[in-house]
Formats: structure tokens, C-alpha cells, sequence
């Protein structure tokens, strides 16, 4: 039984979810009941968003162990759709990508964190870790601000059919934000085009001289 | 808008101006500068390159901030060029600087990861038992082998760097105690690229007596013409030297998209006045180039070139005599030399080259007569020239030893005047007859009908020889009859350009489609430059010709013009071919390294195409048989039976090296033969003799023989160089395939004579395929064991191409990402686990190693007359001349991790060297020994260490001539001593320079002229191949010692290539049993596949950079026609299939007016991982382009033993072309992404989920 005070405190909530991101290995299963413990005692999240994470943790203890690393590796190990680097989704493989990781790195800095494992800053379990050792505000504004590609996590997991969406869904939850959708369109490849784009710089966007080349067709 | 309220009315800014005005002192704040600065700010810089497949070796500045890299940029510190050339900075292209995100990126590869399948298996075998004799299990049990058969269909997961060490080495000491060493192999390609890479798995496997397999014959960028014409594996000028040349035509290369950052010199040649031709098919971007655009139908465009020799001949020869040309070929190519010519009927045929020892006191030079060529003196008797290989091997006390030079003298020293022609002197003409095959066509490629034998009047010579008299031609004479050049000599020959005959301008029109007069107006401006200016017309040559199945023929009748003109080794001319493998300049300390020749000699090594060809079982399906390739007068009795018939003779014979090697384990024959009793070699020739004993080529498919183990590193070998894709899954993988064809127990066809037919062929014949890579490569897909290894800017390595003289560094400018190493520390520990696992398996062995006669030592005067078999009793097999070598080496297997990481014994004792020089290392040795540290103990006490990727580097630019100046004049004095004359000045002004890798990492340094090299880089010149030999009268490495248009081998003139000429696309029957059969309702067209690079992958590895994905259509694609794509009903950006009986790719169309009618073009490179739906036709997720093709080994190109055709790893061996091919396309019905919702086990899912991601 867990003690009243932690569990008005999400920080215990959001290590749970970090964990439950992390690579299903002995130690991490051996560690669910904690997990699920934490989870079902929360009070930062609606009873169904910790169904859907209790149903992942159960899955997990559940299946065989070389199933649901295989399962992790395809995911998360392999490919970018459903990448845990934050990054990848936002700034994907263009050059802003060093400079946003300094700054991330900087700011555990300035918390007095020092990152000991081998991953990027970026990795949504690291990044989890961090914000329980944050300020409640701090913590929510942060969920906000990531919570379109919290979504757009979710809606591919849930598309792939992965328990793993449950946790997306919960972050988005924490942070009061809209859930997931499991009818939402996975963004055209148009949008990847229009990011590319190099726009004009000085004509009008309704001008009849501005040049814009023919979209493509998916 | 006015800017009135932007002024200030009642204050002035503080300002004082300084400089006249040009400068002002301001007082107001600049904080907002801060923003850019730090967007700047870095904690350190340091020098790196891109490796692996690039050719670039450009240098890029990364900048580091807190442990991430953030930015790089163009190096723009090389040293100068000589004056009078462009600078070669900046160096580097958009997909150099798209590269540093892979470092990242989520295709980054992580962890180590196994196939679960696999790893569950060992782990509970491993509860019970030792991790060898766990291996054992699961390969005694069928059961546990049966992850074999999900490869490529997910289901990876992590594991700890321990572990997985343990499996790989456990499989490693299990398979050398059962099977033997030499069925563990490696493939990794392009060693300038990153030696120390390269060099670290290569070491491992010699060490242990495995196989490292050849890549440069197997990507097909070997152009086997330049072994076959020089005796030189390739040797081409830098960049910079284009723009010394007066005329350049660019024959299938596409300069500005595949040398990127050297286009500007052909950019800047222009502006300096130089002519340039085009000679590409389809409207390249290299046509942007071009004064003249040639557009021969693709895949014919030798048969243009011959014209253009064509013209030469008559007006630069004939008409009249240039007299530049005259000199040139008589001292510098076998034009002058003697043919003898057979009686046959009514007809001659041309035969092998007039040797010394043909006549009765071998013309006064007995040793090695066999091996010198002759000619005709001004006087008009016989003479040996000096230069023949005869001359380079002498013994060391002989009294002809220091005569091998290209002077115009005979060996006793007196001056002669070697003659090109005999007409005026001649005995008679005769009748002489060549064979001709530009009469064959196929769908899309017309013929030209002639007589299939053409009889041409040849100038002859009668000569007293010592079995009787013998009619004799001058090289050049066959060349004028076979070209079909009119010299009032009568007979069926060409009186204008204008008659249809071979080989005339207006004969080649009708094959290549090009008009006579453009043919002619080229190679008039070709050759009038050359003579004016001495030889600076060039070649530049690349894929776009050398990936088809002729490509040596084709080749060598454009090196026949480059010749003529006197252009090769002449700064701004000669053969420029950019294809692949990248000189490694430092080719000798790399390869002491890399194959362990410190510790254990002779190592293993196999030709490529042979070997996949062979174990992917890709001849099971062969169509194509050695008569659709004979000539007319060559007797098809010698070559009966089919391809894989004569690979298996040549590695009888010795010609070409084979793994696995025996039908049994090499480490028992070797205790057989210690026990019997016998000279264990005899013992061996004895049992290959009796047939006790077999080589494992005989029986591929036999389990005994198939190999177990691949390492694949630093390649992407199952997509971008995986000919005969499919074939690769079933037989070698075991796993599904969408292969459409039948083999030949299917087909009914006639089955090889000399290799045991199995049926059904074996499926899945390797039990590990260890891939290490740092992204998710098609290859890495389909493997057992994922290593991930260090990026380029992880680790320290050293780079070098032929594009530029500079050796640049590779730097760790951050740790390796997540879990991953450096390849040097991935194989060092594999050696250390090894080493601790082989306790109580393996110790001390003997290893009995078979290795072809090698080219550039003395073994190659081996074979110098007729073809004999010994297995048909045709001779006796002696080891090293009618067969392959036999060598017993020591391996203990318990010291494989001390032997490693230390500088072996071999090389203070018995030195070592390239290109046939070699010299004493030992003060190098000893100079490392004080550098890099000594071993304080163990197997390999008191070495110099060898621990870490530094130390490698320093070991390598300290025993290469290149990198040490001491080095290289001692290496020219014992050239010295073959040729007689002083080559010393050539390194004397940079003998105190050493090269150190951190020199390196502060300015790259250009390497020092070395005899391992045919070029000089100094003040005066830059690199150009074979300078030296026309400027330091080197010979050549070949028969004559001269460069060669005729080639006297057997299987040359039974394959009617003694000279080059033009022979057309063969047909690879891959059609006709497909097209039609399983529509799905869209027309069907035939179109020739062609497959070249492209602009959006980083060179042939790499397209699934987001980056570059973007700015292309996102994806595989294949171009086509306009006109094709209307007949097929294919719009662009639709979804088509192209598929034969190899198999099938799936991917979206280009219509493009780029593309000629009748050709679709499929960039190579493309990975199964990015954007590939599933097939209509196999029901399967859609292969790449590779999926479609499938090698089809040459007869010549297997030939050895003999002078300039002996083999050499990376030197000689078949090539793996591909551009024969023809596809059928289609627009697909229905496009189906295979991503249904997972099932329940995660190695039982379909490959919808893992082999193609949309990402």
C-alpha cells in the first residue's frame, strides 16, 4: 500500500508510464506489480486511461518474454512512425535536430539532472523521467506542449492495434488534453512536402505570380 | 510607406566613423547578436569523411556541443594543387551533408539484436549446456534450425553485448571443428573507404581460415579490360587532371550526379577550351556537359567505339602516318609484336604470340623463353624487345635480371626499331579469318548481318622456327583486316565510311542508331587533339557500360582508340573509369592488416560472383550456355558442358580461387596427411588425383560443402548488391522467394558435367548471417544477428579515392550512439570471446589452404601454352602450375584475440608488398613497436600492439610507401632491380616524411609517389594511370610488358575475343516463360533494364534518408519513356510492376522524356525498407531491383594462370553483370500495403510488418 502522499503526486505516475515505455526486459517485469500498483492508485488520470495501462502491463507480464520484445523492437527499435524520439517527429532528420537536443539537455541541466543512460534527450522515457522530477506546472505545460505528437504516437499505435497507445493516451490525459483517435488519418504525405516547401519569400499568399509547384499525389 | 517616423528629429545616435567612413564605432546595444553566435558556438571541431560506398573521401568539419553533433561543414583546408589547376575545394554534396542525421535518426540501429526464434532456442539450450555444444544442438536438430525460415520476417529482439558475442563465436569454433574454417566467410566492400573497418572484420576471418569474399568483380565496377589490356586492376587520373585535357569523351558515366564534388573540374576543363562528347543513352545530367551528344542504343555502344578506332586507323595510320601514334605504339603497346597464324582449310587463323623459345637459340635469351614476345627489327629479322614478363621474373643472380624495361633495346643491349607493319616486307596476304557477331539481335536490338566468320587479307611473314616454318602478323596488321580497313590488299574490306561493312561508320548506324557523321566528326576531333597535343585526349568511362555482359569487349575497343592516340599515361588523357572500389592508395599496410599476413600466409580469399553464383545456387537456373557465347572457330569440344562447368575447371587449374575449398574439412585432410606418412602436399595432390578427395565446388549443394557462416559488414549485400536477389532467399536464406522461373531439373535442360545436379536444391544453406550496420538495412533484415556499429563520426579511421591524392581521416567526433562500437572493437571483442571459447575445441591446427596462381608473383609463368585438365588426365596435377597451391598454415585458435591486437612476426621476416615489389619491413616494425607500445605478455609478447582504431591507422600509413617517404625509396630500389634503371628520384625529396593519423586529422596530406602505383603526384604532374610506365619506362604487368590489344589465350580465341570488337546484349531468356502468364488485366511491355545510380541515395547504399526521400518522389521508382509508358497505359506517378523470371519489384513509375524508347531505368540502392507495397504477382511483399536480375559469369574473365590473367583478390575473376536484362512492366491493379493487424506470434507475421514500413 502506498503512502496517501505519494499518490496525489503524478511524478509517481509518470515513472510508471516511463518505465512501461521502456524495453519489456527481466527487470521491468519484474518491477509490473509496482507499476500497476502505481497506476491503479493514481488520481492524475480517468479510470479508463489506466484500463488500457493495466491492460498493457498484463499483456506484458502475460505474454511470452521473446514475444513482447520482439513486439517493442518493432515498434520502437526499428522505423519512424511509431520512433520514442520526440524529435524524430519534429524536426525528423533536418539539421535544427542537434540544437533542439542541446537545449532539452540543458534544460535537465538547469534541474540538476545529469542523463546517465545512453539514449538521446529526446527519448520520450527520458524525457518522462525528467517531468516527475518537475514542478506540477512545469510538468503539465511540458505535456501540452508535445501533445500533437503524443497524438499522432497514440493514433499510429492504435492504429497498429498496440496496447502501447494506452500510455499515449494517459500522458494526454495528464495533461488534460484531447484523446486519441483511433479514425484519425495518418498525416498525408502531402504534409511532409509542404514542410519542405521553400516558400517565396516576399510574394502575397493569394498572388497570382506566386509560383507553387503542382502537388503531388500521394 | 515613408520612413519619416523612423527617423530620429531631436537626437543623434553616437557614432564615429574610422577607415575613410568604411567603419563606424557605435555605442547601442548588440545582444541580439548573441542568437547567431550561439546558434554557432561549439565545443569542438574535428576533421571527418563519409565512408564506405562515396568516392568522395571529402572532408567535412563536424562541430560538437555537448556531446551532440550539430552542424558540419565543408573542409576548405586541403593543400594546394600545383599551379595552373583549379583547387579541389569544397569538397562534399548534398548527400554528404544529408548523411550526419543516420547519427540520430530512427533508423539508427541501437542495440545488438537476434531473431527471437533463434535466441530463445540457444537460451534454453544454454541452461544445460557449454555455448559450443549448445550450438551444436540446435544444428543437429532440424527443429532448431528453423529460424532459417522467418528471415527477413521480423520478430528481432535485444540482447546483451555478451551474449550475442557468445553465439557468433560459438557458431564460429563449432563450424571450423565440424564443417572447417573455410566455410565461415565475410563480405564487406570498398577498403579506401574506411581501411580500418574494413580491415577489422577481414582480420578476424583470416585469422580463423575463413573466406573474405571479393566485391569489386562482384558489384560489376571491375573492368575486367583493364587486367586483361595493362596487367593493372584499375589506375585512373585524379579529377583535377581532367582539366589538363584537350578532349574528353564521356562514355555511361554520369559525372555531376555520381562525382559530385569533382563535376566542377569537368565544369572548369570546359571554360579552358576542352571539347566534350556525351555518350549516354538516355538524356543524363551529364549531357549538360556536352559540346556533342552521342545517344548509341543502350548497351551498344562498342560497336560506335569501333567505328571511332575505325577512322583512326584510316587517317591516322594509313592515310597517313602521325607520327606521334607510330612512336607511341611501337614502344608502348604489342601492336609491333608477332602473331602466328594457323593453317585452317583454305583460311588462317590468328593464334598465340610468337614466343622466344619458338626458335632454336631463343634469340639469344634462353631463361623463360616461353614468356617472350617478338618482333620485327628495321632489318627485318626476328628480335626479342625487352620487357616481357620473361625479363621481370629472372632469377636473382641471372645475368638478364635488371632488364625488364620498356627500352627499345634487346636484352644483350643493342638499340632496335620495332616495325608496326610488314606489307611492304610481306611473304604474302593471306586469307586470315575473325569472327563476327554483330549479326545477333534480339527484341529492341537490331542486327547487322554479315558473315559470321569475315576473311580479311593480312600482310604475313614466313619465319624459321625451331619445329619448321611458321607464317607470323604484326598485332597492328590483324587489327587494320579485322577492323575492315582497305590497304589495296584485295578482298572484302571497307573502300569509304559510307559501305556497310564491319566496322565502318555506317555500319555501326544501324546498331547503335547513331548517324555515321557524328561518329566520324568525334573521333577525328578525338585523335587530332591527341596528336597535337601529345596524348591529352580522355576517356571518361563508368557504369553506364561496364554492368553489361560484354563489358571487357566493349571496353577494350575504347581503350583500343585511347591507345592509338597515345594517350594513356599522359596527364590530361587515357582511361578515366570511375566505378567503384576507390584506389586504396595505401593498398599494402591495408592489406597486411586486413588478411593477417603479419601472422598466418597465405589467406583465404574468393572471387565474388564465382562464389554467390555458386552458394545462392543462381546457376541451378542458368539459360544461357557456353556455345550462345563461342565463336565460330572455336571448338565447342573444349567447352562443353555449361557455365558453372567452367568455373569449376578454372578453380581445378588454379586460375580462380574457391570456398568452401575441399569436399571435407580442412583441418582433417591436413591431420590425414601428417598421418600418412607422406610429404602432406603430396599427400594432397595424391587424394585430389586418386578422387579420394574432391574440391567442394564439385558438389555446391552437397551440406558438407555449403557454407555456414557469413559475416556482412559495412554493405548492404541482400539489397543493393545482391544480384539474383531471390535466389539469395531461398537457397542461401532458406526463406520465402518470389522467384518465376524453373531451374533446370524443372526445365528438362541439360544439367552440368563436371558439378553433381541435387534435387530439389538445398534451402537455407548458411546457419548465421551476422550483419553489423548502423541502420536497419534490407541486409540487416534478413539476418540472425544485428550488430549496430559506430556512424562515421564515431570512430577513427583512415580514407582515400582516386578522385583526389589526399588521405583523409576519419574522427570520432562523439562516442558511439546507444550500444553500438566501432567495427575495430566489435570484432576485437569477437576475437577475445572467440579466443576464451575455443579452449578445449580448437588449439594449435594445421589448415591445408588452396589459393589460385597468383597474379604479380612469379607462379603467373605458369600456363603458357595450351589448356590442360589434370582431372582428365590431361597433365599431372602440380600444385602452383596446373592447379591451385596447396599450403599447410598454423592456426591456434586460442591466441586468435593476442594475434589480433598485435603486429605479427611475418612481416620483419619475409616483408612484404604489392604490385609485384616487395621489400623488408622489419625497421617499420621496430618503428611501431615504439609508437604503438609492445605486448607485455601472452602468445604475442613483445609485438608492437595493435589495440586500438588509432593504433591500426598508425600501422597502416607506417608500412605503406604512400604514407612513410622511407618506405617508398626503398621500395623504388627494388624496382630498381628489375628494371635496371633508377627510379629513386621519383619519393627521394619526401623520404623523412611519416605520416601520422593525428597529421592527418590537421590538414589531409597528399601520398608520396609509390611503385604500388602507376601514377606520380608531384610538382610537375598530378595522378594519372600509368604515367610511370611511359615516363620511367616501367613495363606493364603483362605477357608482353607491354599494354595489349591482343590476347592469346585459348579461351580468348575460342570465345573470339583475341580482339576487341563489338559484341551485343546477350539474350538472357528471362522473358518469355513469364510475360502474359498471370495478368492482372494492364498491358504488358519488354523493355531493357537498366540500373545506374541515382541522385537521392548517399551513393549505392543508402535511400532512406528522409532528406533525400523528400526531395525525390519518396521511395522505389523506375523511369520510363514517354512512348512506353503510353503503349502500357502508365501514367506518371503510378504504381507498376517490373518483373522476369528472377522475380519481382513493386514501386512507383517516372515518365520521364529523359528516357529512350525501349529502356526503363531502376535506380540501384533502393531498400525494401522504405515504401514498398506488396507484388500482384507473387502475392509477396515487392523485392527491389535486384529482385529481377540474376549474374551470368563470362568464360574469359575466368581465365588464369598466365601472365596478366591470373588472379588476383578484387583484381580478376567473372563480373556480376545485370544490364543484359529485360523486364516486363505493368501498371498494377490494386495496391495492397500487407499491413494487416498483427498475429499472434511475432515470427509467424507476415513481412507486411516489418520488411516495409511506410514511413
Amino acid at each position: 500500500m502506498l503512502h496517501p502522499a505519494r499518490l496525489r503526486n503524478p511524478a509517481l505516475l509518470l515513472r510508471a508510464l516511463s518505465a512501461l515505455l521502456s524495453y519489456p526486459d527481466g527487470e521491468l517485469r519484474e518491477a509490473l506489480p509496482e507499476i500497476v500498483e502505481a497506476i491503479r492508485e493514481s488520481r492524475a488520470i480517468n479510470r479508463k486511461s489506466k484500463e488500457g495501462l493495466i491492460a498493457l502491463a498484463d499483456e506484458i507480464a502475460r505474454s511470452d518474454k521473446f514475444e513482447a520484445q520482439g513486439r517493442y523492437v518493432e515498434l520502437f527499435d526499428l522505423g519512424r512512425r511509431t520512433s520514442l524520439n520526440l524529435f524524430e517527429h519534429i524536426h525528423g532528420d533536418s539539421r535544427k535536430r542537434g540544437p533542439a537536443m542541446i537545449e532539452l539537455q540543458k534544460r535537465y541541466g538547469k534541474a540538476g539532472l545529469e542523463q546517465e543512460a545512453n539514449l538521446l534527450p529526446d527519448h520520450l522515457p527520458v524525457l518522462l523521467e525528467y517531468l516527475s522530477c518537475c514542478k506540477p506546472g512545469e510538468m503539465r505545460d511540458t505535456l501540452g506542449e508535445i501533445s500533437h505528437v503524443v497524438r499522432r504516437l497514440g493514433n499510429t499505435l492504435l492504429q497498429r492495434n498496440s496496447r502501447y497507445a494506452a500510455v499515449m493516451a494517459a500522458l494526454l490525459d495528464i495533461g488534460r488534453k484531447k484523446g486519441l483517435d483511433a479514425r484519425a488519418p495518418p498525416p498525408p504525405p502531402d504534409d511532409i512536402d509542404g514542410e519542405w516547401e521553400e516558400k517565396p519569400a516576399f510574394a502575397e499568399p493569394d498572388s497570382k505570380l506566386m509560383i507553387m509547384p503542382e502537388k503531388r499525389r500521394a | 510607406m515613408g520612413q519619416f517616423l523612423d527617423r530620429l528629429h531631436y537626437f543623434r545616435y553616437e557614432r564615429e566613423p574610422y577607415s575613410d567612413g568604411w567603419g563606424e564605432l557605435r555605442g547601442e546595444s548588440r545582444h541580439w547578436e548573441h542568437g547567431y553566435r550561439n546558434r554557432w558556438s561549439h565545443d569542438k571541431v574535428v576533421r571527418s569523411t563519409h565512408g564506405v560506398n562515396c568516392t568522395g573521401s571529402c572532408g567535412w568539419m563536424v562541430h560538437v556541443k555537448q556531446g551532440v553533433v550539430t552542424w558540419e561543414i565543408q573542409a576548405t583546408d586541403y593543400p594546394r594543387t600545383r599551379s595552373g589547376v583549379p583547387n579541389h575545394e569544397p569538397r562534399g554534396c548534398p548527400r554528404g551533408a544529408s548523411y550526419s542525421w543516420y547519427l540520430y535518426s530512427a533508423h539508427r540501429l541501437k542495440y545488438p539484436m537476434v531473431r527471437g526464434r533463434l535466441l530463445k532456442r540457444w537460451r534454453r539450450l544454454r541452461q544445460s549446456l557449454e555455448p559450443v555444444e549448445a550450438w551444436a544442438a540446435m544444428m543437429d536438430d532440424p527443429e532448431g534450425r528453423d529460424y532459417k525460415s522467418v528471415r527477413g520476417r521480423g520478430g528481432f529482439v535485444r540482447a546483451k553485448w555478451d551474449e550475442v558475442l557468445e553465439i557468433v563465436a560459438a557458431a564460429n569454433i563449432h563450424t571450423i571443428q565440424h564443417q572447417g574454417p573455410d566455410r565461415i566467410a565475410g563480405f564487406t566492400p570498398i577498403p579506401a573507404m574506411s581501411m580500418v573497418s574494413y580491415a577489422s572484420g577481414a582480420r578476424y576471418i583470416s585469422l580463423l581460415g575463413g573466406a573474405m569474399i571479393s566485391f569489386y568483380d562482384w558489384y560489376c565496377d571491375l573492368p575486367a579490360a583493364s587486367p586483361q589490356t595493362w596487367g593493372d586492376q584499375t589506375d585512373v587520373c585524379e579529377s583535377a587532371d581532367w582539366y589538363n585535357s584537350g578532349y574528353i569523351m564521356v562514355f555511361g558515366s554520369n559525372v555531376p550526379q555520381t562525382r559530385t564534388p569533382d563535376a566542377h573540374f569537368l565544369v572548369e576543363a570546359r571554360y579552358n577550351g576542352t571539347q566534350v562528347a556525351v555518350v549516354s543513352p538516355d538524356y543524363s545530367e551529364a549531357t549538360k556537359f556536352a559540346d556533342i551528344w552521342l545517344h548509341p542504343r543502350q548497351g551498344t555502344d562498342g560497336a560506335m567505339a569501333i567505328a571511332m578506332g575505325h577512322v583512326v586507323l584510316r587517317e591516322f595510320f594509313l592515310d597517313r602516318q602521325a607520327e606521334y601514334f607510330q612512336d607511341y605504339c611501337c614502344r608502348y603497346t604489342d601492336l609491333p609484336m608477332l602473331v602466328t597464324l594457323r593453317k585452317d582449310g583454305e583460311r588462317w587463323i590468328p593464334g598465340r604470340y610468337l614466343r622466344a623459345s619458338d626458335f632454336d637459340d631463343a634469340l639469344g635469351t634462353p631463361e623463360n623463353a616461353d614468356w617472350k614476345c617478338v618482333g620485327f627489327d628495321a632489318d627485318g629479322s626476328p628480335v626479342v624487345p625487352r620487357g616481357s614478363m620473361g625479363f621481370h621474373w629472372t632469377g636473382e643472380a641471372s645475368v638478364e635480371r635488371g632488364k625488364w624495361n620498356l627500352e627499345q633495346k634487346t636484352a644483350d643491349g643493342r638499340d632496335i626499331e620495332l616495325q608496326l607493319t610488314e606489307i611492304e616486307q610481306r611473304d604474302e596476304a593471306l586469307d586470315v579469318a575473325f569472327p563476327y557477331f554483330g549479326g545477333i539481335g534480339k527484341e529492341g536490338y537490331p542486327a547487322n548481318e554479315q558473315d559470321d566468320v569475315l576473311l580479311r587479307k593480312v600482310p604475313a611473314r614466313k619465319l624459321a622456327g625451331k619445329d619448321g616454318d611458321v607464317m607470323v602478323a604484326t598485332v597492328f596488321d590483324l587489327l587494320c583486316a579485322h577492323y575492315g580497313l582497305d590497304r589495296g590488299l584485295g578482298g572484302r574490306c571497307a573502300k569509304s565510311y559510307e559501305d556497310d561493312v564491319a566496322y565502318t561508320p555506317a555500319w555501326q548506324e544501324v546498331i547503335t542508331g547513331t548517324p555515321a557523321d557524328d561518329v566520324i566528326q568525334v573521333a577525328r576531333g578525338f585523335a587530332e587533339n591527341a596528336e597535337k597535343t601529345r596524348g591529352r585526349s580522355m576517356v571518361i568511362i563508368g557504369s553506364g557500360m561496364n554492368h553489361w555482359f560484354h563489358q571487357d569487349a566493349s571496353y577494350r575497343v575504347i581503350i583500343n582508340l585511347l591507345m592509338l592516340c597515345g594517350t594513356v599515361g599522359q596527364s590530361g588523357g587515357g582511361f578515366a573509369h570511375y566505378t567503384g572500389q576507390e584506389a586504396v592508395r595505401s593498398e599494402v599496410g591495408w592489406s597486411c592488416l586486413a588478411f593477417a599476413l603479419d601472422w598466418q600466409r597465405p589467406p583465404r580469399q574468393v572471387a565474388g560472383t564465382d562464389f554467390y553464383y555458386l552458394h545462392s545456387d543462381q546457376w541451378r537456373y542458368e539459360t544461357v550456355k557456353p556455345a550462345d557465347l563461342l565463336s565460330p572457330l572455336g571448338d565447342p569440344e573444349r567447352h562443353s558442358g555449361t557455365l558453372v562447368d567452367h568455373g569449376t575447371r578454372a578453380k581445378r587449374m588454379g586460375w580462380l580461387p574457391s570456398a568452401p575449398q575441399l569436399d571435407r574439412n580442412p583441418l582433417e585432410v591436413a591431420r590425414a596427411a601428417e598421418a600418412s606418412g607422406k610429404d602432406p602436399k603430396q599427400y594432397v595432390v595424391d587424394a585430389l588425383t586418386s578422387g579420394e578427395l574432391g574440391m567442394a565446388c564439385e558438389d555446391p549443394d552437397h551440406p558438407d560443402n555449403f557454407p555456414r557462416n557469413l559475416f556482412i559488414w559495412r554493405a548492404n549485400l541482400l539489397a543493393s548488391s545482391g544480384k539474383g536477389h531471390e535466389y539469395f532467399l531461398k537457397h542461401l536464406l532458406g526463406t520465402p522467394d518470389a522467384i518465376q522461373g524453373a531451374d533446370l531439373g524443372e526445365t528438362g535442360d541439360e544439367k552440368p558435367e563436371e558439378v553433381t545436379w541435387r534435387d530439389p536444391g538445398p534451402e537455407g544453406k548458411l546457419d548465421l548471417l551476422v550483419t553489423l550496420d548502423f541502420r536497419m538495412s534490407t541486409t540487416a533484415l534478413y539476418s540472425d544477428v544485428v550488430l549496430p556499429t559506430a556512424s562515421w563520426y564515431e570512430k577513427q579511421d583512415l580514407s582515400t579515392t582516386d578522385m583526389h591524392p589526399f588521405i583523409n581521416p576519419f574522427t570520432a567526433a562523439v562516442d558511439p550512439v546507444y550500444e553500438s562500437k566501432s567495427d575495430w572493437e566489435i570484432f576485437k571483442a569477437l576475437a577475445k570471446k572467440f579466443s576464451e571459447l575455443a579452449e578445449g575445441h580448437l588449439g594449435t591446427e594445421k589448415d591445408v589452404v588452396l589459393s589460385p596462381i597468383g597474379h604479380d608473383t612469379p607462379g603467373e609463368m605458369a600456363q603458357a601454352f595450351e589448356v590442360r585438365d589434370w582431372k582428365k588426365g590431361e597433365c599431372d596435377l602440380v600444385p602452383g602450375v596446373t592447379g591451385p597451391n596447396i599450403s599447410f598454415v598454423e592456426r591456434d585458435y586460442r591466441a586468435v584475440h593476442a594475434h589480433y591486437t598485435s603486429l605479427g612476426p611475418l612481416l620483419d621476416t619475409l616483408g612484404d608488398g604489392g604490385s609485384g615489389v616487395e621489400w623488408n619491413m622489419k625497421p617499420e616494425t621496430d618503428q611501431l613497436a615504439a609508437l604503438n607500445g609492445t605486448v607485455e605478455d601472452g602468445p604475442a609478447k613483445g609485438r608492437p600492439r595493435l589495440d586500438t582504431d588509432i593504433d591500426a591507422c598508425e600501422t597502416i600509413l607506417m608500412l605503406d610507401p604512400v604514407s612513410n617517404g622511407e618506405v617508398s625509396v626503398r621500395a623504388w630500389e627494388e624496382l630498381s632491380a628489375a628494371t635496371g634503371l633508377s627510379h629513386k628520384h621519383l619519393a627521394a625529396g619526401r623520404e623523412n616524411e611519416k605520416f601520422r593519423f593525428r597529421d592527418l586529422q590537421a590538414q589531409p596530406k597528399k601520398a608520396i609517389t609509390a611503385p604500388t602505383w602507376t601514377g606520380a603526384m608531384n610538382e610537375e604532374v598530378g595522378y594519372s594511370g600509368f604515367y610511370l610506365n611511359v615516363h620511367e619506362q616501367i613495363p606493364w604487368h603483362t605477357l608482353t610488358g607491354r599494354q595489349h590489344f591482343y590476347l592469346d589465350h585459348p579461351w580468348f580465341r575460342d570465345y573470339g575475343e583475341s580482339l576487341a570488337l563489338y559484341r551485343p546484349p546477350i539474350d538472357t531468356r528471362t522473358i518469355h516463360d513469364v510475360l502474359g502468364r498471370k495478368s492482372n488485366g494492364n498491358a504488358e511491355i519488354v523493355l531493357s533494364f537498366i540500373t545506374p545510380h541515382q541522385k537521392w541515395s548517399i551513393h549505392s547504399t543508402y535511400m532512406d534518408n528522409l532528406m533525400m526521400l523528400t526531395l525525390a518522389r519518396g521511395g522505389m521508382i523506375l523511369w520510363l519513356s514517354e512512348a512506353d509508358a503510353k503503349k502500357a497505359g502508365i501514367r506518371d506517378n503510378d504504381w507498376v510492376e517490373c518483373f522476369n523470371a528472377n522475380g519481382v519489384a513493386a514501386c512507383r513509375a517516372i515518365v520521364s522524356q529523359r528516357i529512350n524508347e525501349g529502356m526503363c531505368l531502376m535506380p540501384n540502392a533502393q531498400d525494401k525498407t522504405v515504401n514498398v507495397p506488396g507484388s500482384e504477382l507473387s502475392g509477396k511483399r515487392g523485392g527491389i531491383h535486384n529482385s529481377a536480375t540474376r549474374v551470368i559469369p563470362k568464360p574469359t574473365q575466368m581465365v588464369g594462370g598466365y601472365a596478366q590473367l591470373s588472379y588476383h583478390f578484387n583484381y580478376y575473376g567473372p563480373v556480376g553483370s545485370e544490364r543484359d536484362n529485360t523486364v516486363i512492366v505493368r501498371k498494377m491493379a490494386h495496391v495492397d500495403w500487407m499491413e494487416e493487424p498483427l498475429e499472434p506470434a511475432p515470427e509467424n507475421r507476415s513481412e507486411a510488418t516489418t520488411a516495409g514500413e511506410r514511413s
